[in-house]
């Protein structure tokens, strides 16, 4: 009876992880496995004596990319969040339309831009990626956990408050669950703009996923190019897949 | 024990209560009455500090309620509004346990305390405790609310037009409940609405606010049968003031014992108001109904004639 109930429950669960797992595994074949096409890069450019990228192998490359990008999610959602807290507490509502402006505006502003300004200032290598890319992905973070909090009914905020919860408690456990799925939504769009801007960051001397492309185009070599491009291409498509299904839940 | 002391409010060059004292006392069901505007709103909010007061003093059982932690003073008081203002995202069985949670009670004791809560506002466990608030109707989601604020069992429950958004049969029912419940319980109750049946229904001391004032208090029946001034006189029905007290009153405190004489042939139970009476009085063009119990059992009678010559001072 129960092994058959946990069946029951176990294959809507994977029926549901589906589309991120398949994404993942064509993803982790392809990388592991780019050698095996040869032929087929061959169809792209038959003059060329080498078809496949390797100055690296593809695994170091995505898992530099992931790196970096992680890393610099990590740090945008935790500094987006505070500050879109911070700017909606009563200590910091004078900075409420000052930071919504700054995160509105910010998003027009061309990430080659931030990247090109981060470098004079921190030189090259994975730091000035990881600036540009934080700068960058805390825009949709910041703007989202305001309209979120936002979109809490003032009513229930005055209950919590009335019911006797503490300013930490009305932010815990109501504000910041009821705000979740905008939250989510801005981190979603940021990680996946930062997985395919973090390919800039070769161009700074951050070795990535973004180094094949940048090597196609410098050496006229459409196969590298292509090859970057399908695994960055995945690998956004297995994170943003995996949001999606983060935030049927939520 | 409630007690304000010239409580001012101020918004901006606006004052929105002015210099009002009021005394609610324990166990008294005190409602604040007056159209939009008037503060009743912002003086039941100053009571548990979500305002603060600009003048005055506010005193629960003597002591000022700014010399109270402002989150330990609002767990000791029951807050029910409108909108019911019930977490979205939490069951029914998860709203309703939210202050003992707060004051740390164990596991255990907040869930029998939930279900204990659920039965006596007619809420199954069974069916209501894993629902979300929004599959619940406007009826149903109050009955939440008032378990809700009742969940500490505070001694004093604050009420913003609770049922105010709530459909006229839903309210009436609610209104009976809420009398049963606080016949029941005792608490000491303020209670703010715009409607003067409600307040009239409920109120065991009525306060009628204007332009931030209070502009007359007293039982019910002494607000019917001498308003201070029109506006009042208005508020309470003008013409309609007849049939308001006589919906105060209930047919068994003027039943005659059954007479010699044949039984009249219209009903009336004796938990009914006696304007209720005069309609099927009215109705049936009779001057005589019978009065029964539950169970349809003739216990007496009422007469028209005794009734107005009982009115006659």
């Amino acid at each position: 009876m129960r092994s058959a109930t946990s069946m029951a429950t176990q294959v809507p669960a994977l029926q549901r992880w589906l589309s991120p797992i398949v994404w993942l595994t064509v993803l982790l074949v392809l990388t592991l496995g780019m050698g095996q096409l040869e032929w087929l890069f061959r169809l792209i450019e038959p003059d060329l004596r080498q078809v496949i990228y390797r100055r690296a192998d593809f695994l170091t490359l995505l898992g530099q990319h992931v790196l970096v990008v992680g890393i610099a999610s990590l740090l945008a959602v935790i500094v987006g969040v505070a500050a879109a807290v911070a700017v909606t507490r009563e200590f910091g509502r004078d900075f409420l339309p000052l930071v919504s402006q700054l995160a509105s505006i910010g998003q027009t502003f061309p990430p080659v831009a931030v990247l090109a300004l981060a470098v004079p200032a921190l030189g090259f290598g994975t730091l000035p990626i990881i600036v540009a890319l934080l700068l960058y992905g805390l825009l949709p973070i910041v703007r989202n956990t305001l309209a979120g909090i936002d979109s809490v009914d003032p009513q229930v905020h005055e209950a919590a408050r009335a019911m006797g919860m503490t300013p930490w408690q009305v932010l815990r456990q109501v504000e910041l669950p009821l705000a979740a799925p905008f939250i989510l939504a801005g981190i979603r769009t940021s990680v996946t703009i930062n997985i395919a801007t973090a390919a800039l960051g070769t161009t700074v001397g951050a070795s990535n996923l973004g180094d094949p492309i940048i090597s196609g185009i410098v050496n006229g070599n459409t196969a590298y190019i292509v090859q970057g491009a399908v695994l960055i291409g995945l690998l956004a498509l297995a994170v943003d897949s995996l949001f999606e299904r983060l935030q049927r839940r939520a | 024990m409630i007690e304000l002391f010239d409580v001012t409010k101020r918004f901006g060059d606006e004052t929105a209560v002015d210099a009002i004292s009021l005394r609610v006392e324990r166990g008294e069901l005190c409602a604040l009455v007056g159209t939009s505007g008037c503060g009743k709103s912002t003086t039941l909010r100053m009571i548990n500090r979500l305002i603060e007061h600009d003048g005055g003093e506010i005193h629960l059982d003597g002591q000022p309620v700014r010399a109270f932690d402002e989150v330990v003073l609002r767990r000791r008081i029951g807050y029910v509004i409108q909108s019911t203002g019930l977490f979205p995202h939490w069951t029914v069985a998860r709203n309703i346990g939210l202050v003992p949670r707060l004051l740390k009670w164990p596991k255990s004791k907040v869930r029998d305390r939930v279900e204990e809560l659920m039965q006596l506002l007619g809420l199954p466990v069974a069916e209501f405790a894993d629902k979300y608030p929004r599959q619940l109707s406007g009826g149903q989601a109050q009955r939440v609310g008032v378990a809700r604020a009742l969940a500490a069992d505070p001694d004093i429950l604050l009420m913003d037009e609770p049922f105010g958004a709530l459909d006229p049969i839903t309210r009436a029912t609610l209104q009976g409940e809420m009398r049963e419940l606080q016949a029941r319980l005792h608490k000491t109750v303020v209670f703010v609405t715009h409607d003067m049946d409600e307040a009239l229904a409920l109120a065991d001391r009525l306060v009628v606010m204007h332009q931030g004032r209070i502009v007359q208090q007293g039982s019910p029946v002494d607000l019917l049968r001498e308003p201070a001034n029109p506006f009042v006189e208005s508020l309470l029905g003008g013409m309609d003031r007849g049939l308001k007290e006589a919906a105060l009153i209930q047919v068994s405190e003027h039943m005659l014992p059954l007479g010699p004489r044949l039984l009249a042939s219209e009903r009336i139970p004796y938990g009914a108001s006696l304007s209720q009476a005069l309609s099927v009085m009215l109705w049936h063009r009779v001057d005589r109904l019978t009065v029964v119990d539950e169970e349809d059992i003739p216990i007496g009678e009422l007469s028209l004639r005794r009734l107005l010559g009982a009115k006659v001072p």
